[in-house]
């Protein structure tokens, strides 16, 4: 995955592959590799939160 | 009267001026009359309660009339009440209207003694012309003076006050209390705020204070990027002479002047003309007070907005972490490891998953693939559920 993304581009293209998963047509063998896609995407907009996070509080501080 | 004769060269003094004497009191004797007149050489004694001073009237400058007058202590708590109400000293130059008698006395001479002051008339005098200042400020300065029902309109009332202010031009007496009390209400703000406070000092009472207070309001518009106000503080002492703030000129200046002007001349019953140009507080504790309390509400406003600011950000982060769980729930749960972990199992052919069954025939070799392992079986029978 590119590791440039932007919070707000990495939060859309998850919501893409969620609603994706939610369509009721998906095949079993797309789903596993969308989950797979999503849960790499989540834990980067996690990581990406908490640096965010840990800036602006930084910067709130000072 | 026989006053000379030819056979008596003379007669004594003495009696002459008695007969003098009887002559005003013949005519004079238990009356008294009100006149209008101006003083001049105005002489208090305040210990004995007396004052001795001059009644003249002119023409143009040349005095055409004169006569020496005098209070004595019944007439001289008319002086006392007559600077009460007026906040006039009873100085040269006045003119009043009183109740004179006439006195005579072998060795002083002839006398008006002054038996009350008609101080209405003064008051009145003074009203008059402090009226027709305002009316000349209105209709001579329509750009910077305004008449709007009751409310003056100026130019340097319009100015807003700096956000903070901090630099202040101060214009007061020397070792006054006035000067005192608003460096002191500045210097013990409970805040903590620096100021900087350049003085001004001047004469605030008399016949030429007003050129003088003119003259520091020159002085500071002529390094006006210095300042954020300019403050003009009078109190303690007398209540008496606020003249020089009733005067045009200085009432002009201080309506046009380029920086906010804060008056704090504390004195209880008139405002002054300049006050009616200017931002007017009662005492200069006030002025200061006022002062302080436009940094307060800028610190409260900074404080508010750095307050939104913190609760801003933690919804924000709150929401966008949450947002993330819920998806990431949902992911978990859409996952289809979870699903056959659960005791689901997919059934594959030919490593095909099998959505419909109709696909598989009886005899067909399939895949069950469960959580942890995967069974090959052959498809013995089929039979649709519930049947």
């Amino acid at each position: 995955m590119e590791s440039n993304l932007s919070y707000t581009e990495a939060l859309s293209k998850l919501e893409e592959i969620v609603e994706q998963i939610e369509d009721d047509s998906i095949m079993l063998d797309t789903l596993t590799e969308k989950v797979a896609q999503a849960n790499e995407l989540i834990k980067y907009c996690e990581a990406k939160l908490r640096t965010i996070e840990g800036d602006v509080r930084d910067v709130l501080k000072a | 009267m026989k006053l000379i004769n030819k056979s008596i060269p003379s007669i004594r003094l003495s009696d002459f001026i008695s007969e003098i004497e009887d002559c005003i009191a013949a005519t004079f004797y238990g009356d008294t009359f009100w006149i209008t007149t101006e003083i001049s050489d105005v002489n208090k004694k305040p210990d004995k309660r007396w004052c001795y001073l001059k009644l003249i009237e002119k023409e143009g400058k040349n005095v055409t009339a004169e006569i020496g007058a005098v209070f004595w202590t019944p007439g001289y708590a008319y002086i006392e009440k007559f600077e009460k109400e007026t906040k006039q000293l009873f100085k040269d130059g006045l003119e009043i209207t009183c109740r004179v008698k006439v006195t005579f006395h072998k060795r002083w001479g002839l006398k008006l003694e002054i038996v009350e002051i008609d101080y209405a008339y003064t008051l009145g005098k003074l009203e008059a012309e402090r009226q027709e200042t305002l009316e000349r400020l209105v209709k001579e300065n329509p750009d910077h003076v305004k008449l709007v029902g009751e409310q003056y309109y100026t130019y340097n009332k319009s100015l807003p006050l700096p956000t903070v202010v901090q630099r202040i031009a101060l214009i007061t007496a020397p070792e006054s209390d006035g000067q005192r009390d608003f460096k002191q209400e500045l210097i013990n703000n409970p805040y903590g705020y620096a100021f900087h406070v350049d003085e001004f000092i001047t004469q605030i009472q008399g016949d030429k204070a007003h050129e003088f207070i003119l003259g520091k309001l020159l002085l500071i518009e002529a390094q006006k990027e210095k300042y954020d106000v300019v403050a003009i503080v009078r109190g303690g002492g007398s209540q008496l002479d606020l003249k020089a703030f009733d005067n045009y000129d200085l009432a002009q200046t201080v309506a046009s002047f380029p920086i906010p002007i804060l008056t704090g001349i504390g004195h209880d019953r008139n405002t002054s003309i300049v006050d009616l140009m200017a931002r007017q507080e009662k005492t200069p504790t006030k002025v200061a007070n006022v002062i302080i309390q436009r940094n307060f509400q800028f610190e409260q406003n900074v404080l508010l907005l750095k307050e939104r600011m913190t609760y801003t950000v933690d919804v924000l982060f709150t929401n966008a972490k949450n947002n993330l769980k819920e998806i990431k729930r949902f992911v978990k749960a859409s996952n289809p490891l979870t699903i056959l972990k659960k005791g689901f199992a997919i059934v594959k052919h030919d490593n095909v998953i099998v959505t419909n069954p109709a696909d598989i025939e009886v005899g067909a070799e399939i895949q069950i693939q469960f959580d942890k392992e995967t069974i090959h079986s052959t498809v013995t029978k089929k039979k649709k559920n519930g049947k």
